[in-house]
């Protein structure tokens, strides 16, 4: 980011530059902001937490591995691997050690968190990069990152759409939907494989912070704005928004990118309640 | 006896341990059962079984050829978060195995109609009464086409006008479909106006009998719980 006041003429001027990093924040705003839906209607909010969490972690262990032991780790491939086992943590049954799932998922937010920050402090030549990614201060994204929360978006978002009605029913009445034969466990555990898949991805390029955000805050204000059949469409667009929007505030504000995107993505939520208030007294 | 919808064949219910003696019955289509005990004695494990939600612990559980069960839950298990309409709470009915992955949702219109539900199409099912909730969940009910129904607690929480009008619209419904129902109900009304068979199960006792209502109301066991005393 400039340190002057930057200008529409510096943005456009480094269009090139920072085209990729815009595009991938509208990509993965809008598609974790469409399954953002289900994060929230299903009171999982904290597993996005701990998913993007694990994320970051898997990133920075990765490049420790690579550093530490001198093995070639892809952080990528770190953030999928932890993310995944995060995604294990839904199929445990806590109560059977009297605790709670909340409880769990906290235990596993604050550890991730805590085991990032450690990590990055033994790789002080990636600093910057783990810092960006637990935070998401990344200015530039690399265009095979781009492709690949395209791809993962698409493919997630794809089959989420297809199978639309069945993930309604499966989430808002199992029980019955389980006598209607329909396969509640498999659309649950693939809904939540894509989930875990996309923010794996969406937090290499962006960061943690904003992959969470983009995870609670649009489907939050859709849900408080329209109506179900418009909930997913508008979700997306102010995800996509709170992607594009904050990037260009981060630019001419001189804030960091990830906080820029979560604020604005909060804000959306800050107009929603009192117009979601007067829809539903008019 | 009318078409054997369902058959439980020496079924026995419970979590690892066994909650009553094994379970032999019949329903056939058209009969109105209502299933009948204290709380704790053993009735929604028995639903869970029979509907293939819990395992049974030993006997079978047998449906007829093409027979559809469907199930209508205590209202309390919806969540509020759901801005869904009634008619994509009916819709959710016609789904299927599979069913879900064509783009054009089911027609809801003669179900919701059937219960004489029509205008509620487009509010959100959150904001109901009630009474409108059960009147939905009934035409979800019909929209699923089943052959068996089965309903939890369907006039809890429903005062003395709006239960009759849901046991009526319930029996519309089994008469126009040809529709089995079975009802776990604490409402002594259900089985005396409407149900042709009760199953009563007591896990305390441990007692198990079904007949007609007149057969239950002289079991001892089912007179000294419910503090009738003989005449």
């Amino acid at each position: 980011m400039p340190e002057t006041a930057a200008t529409w003429a510096d943005f456009v001027a480094g269009w090139p530059i920072f085209r990729d990093a815009v595009v991938c924040g509208i990509v993965a705003g809008a598609a974790l902001g469409f399954l953002g839906v289900w994060v929230v209607v299903r009171r999982m909010v904290f597993v996005a937490a701990v998913l993007s969490q694990a994320a970051g972690l898997g990133v920075a262990l990765a490049f420790w591995v690579g550093m530490a032991l001198d093995l070639p780790a892809e952080p990528l491939v770190g953030a999928v691997l932890l993310s995944l086992a995060a995604t294990g943590l839904f199929t445990l049954r806590p109560e059977r050690l009297h605790l709670s799932r909340e409880s769990v998922l906290a235990a596993a937010w604050v550890l991730a968190g805590g085991l990032a920050v450690m990590i990055g402090e033994r790789i002080t030549a990636e600093a910057h990069d783990i810092n960006a990614i637990l935070f998401g201060s990344a200015v530039l994204v690399r265009p095979v990152d781009l492709a690949l929360v395209a791809g993962v978006a698409a493919v997630v978002v794809g089959g989420a759409l297809l199978a639309r009605r069945g993930l309604l029913f499966a989430a808002f009445d199992p029980d019955v939907a389980r006598v209607h034969g329909l396969p509640v466990s498999i659309l649950d555990g693939a809904l939540w494989l894509g989930v875990a898949l996309l923010v794996s991805v969406a937090t290499r390029a962006l960061g943690a912070l904003p992959v969470f955000a983009f995870s609670v805050l649009p489907a939050l204000a859709a849900l408080l704005l329209v109506p179900w059949r418009w909930v997913f469409p508008v979700a997306a667009l102010l995800g996509g928004a709170a992607g594009g929007v904050g990037y260009l505030l981060a630019f001419f504000e001189n804030f960091p990118v990830g906080a820029s995107q979560t604020a604005v993505a909060g804000a959306f939520v800050l107009v929603a309640v009192p117009l979601g208030w007067l829809r539903r007294s008019a | 006896m009318s078409e054997a919808l369902l058959r439980c064949r020496d079924l026995v219910v419970g979590y690892r341990e066994p909650l009553l003696p094994p379970i032999d019955l019949t329903i056939g289509r058209g009969e109105f059962w209502s299933v009948v005990g204290r709380n704790g004695s053993g009735k929604t494990t028995w639903f869970r079984t029979v509907l293939g939600l819990a395992a049974p612990i030993s006997g079978t559980v047998e449906l007829g050829p093409g027979v559809r069960c469907s199930y209508v839950p205590q209202r309390s298990a919806f969540d509020a978060l759901y801005s869904v309409t009634a008619r994509d709470v009916v819709g959710m009915g016609a789904e299927r195995h599979g069913s879900f992955f064509r783009l054009r949702a089911p027609d809801t219109r003669d179900a919701l109609a059937a219960v004489d539900a029509g205008a509620l199409a487009d509010r959100p099912f959150r904001s109901l009464s009630e009474g409108q909730k059960q009147r939905v969940l009934l035409a979800r009910l019909v929209a699923s086409g089943a052959g068996l129904a089965f309903l939890d607690e369907p006039t809890a929480a429903m005062d003395i006008v709006a239960e009759q009008e849901a046991l009526t619209l319930l029996d519309g419904i089994r008469h126009r479909f040809g529709t089995a129902v079975v009802v776990v109900s604490h409402s002594l009304a259900v089985f005396r106006r409407h149900a042709d068979h009760v199953l009563f199960v007591d896990r305390a006792a441990p007692v198990v009998m079904h007949g007609t209502p007149g057969e239950l109301e002289a079991h001892p066991v089912f007179r000294a719980r419910y503090g009738m005393h003989h005449a």
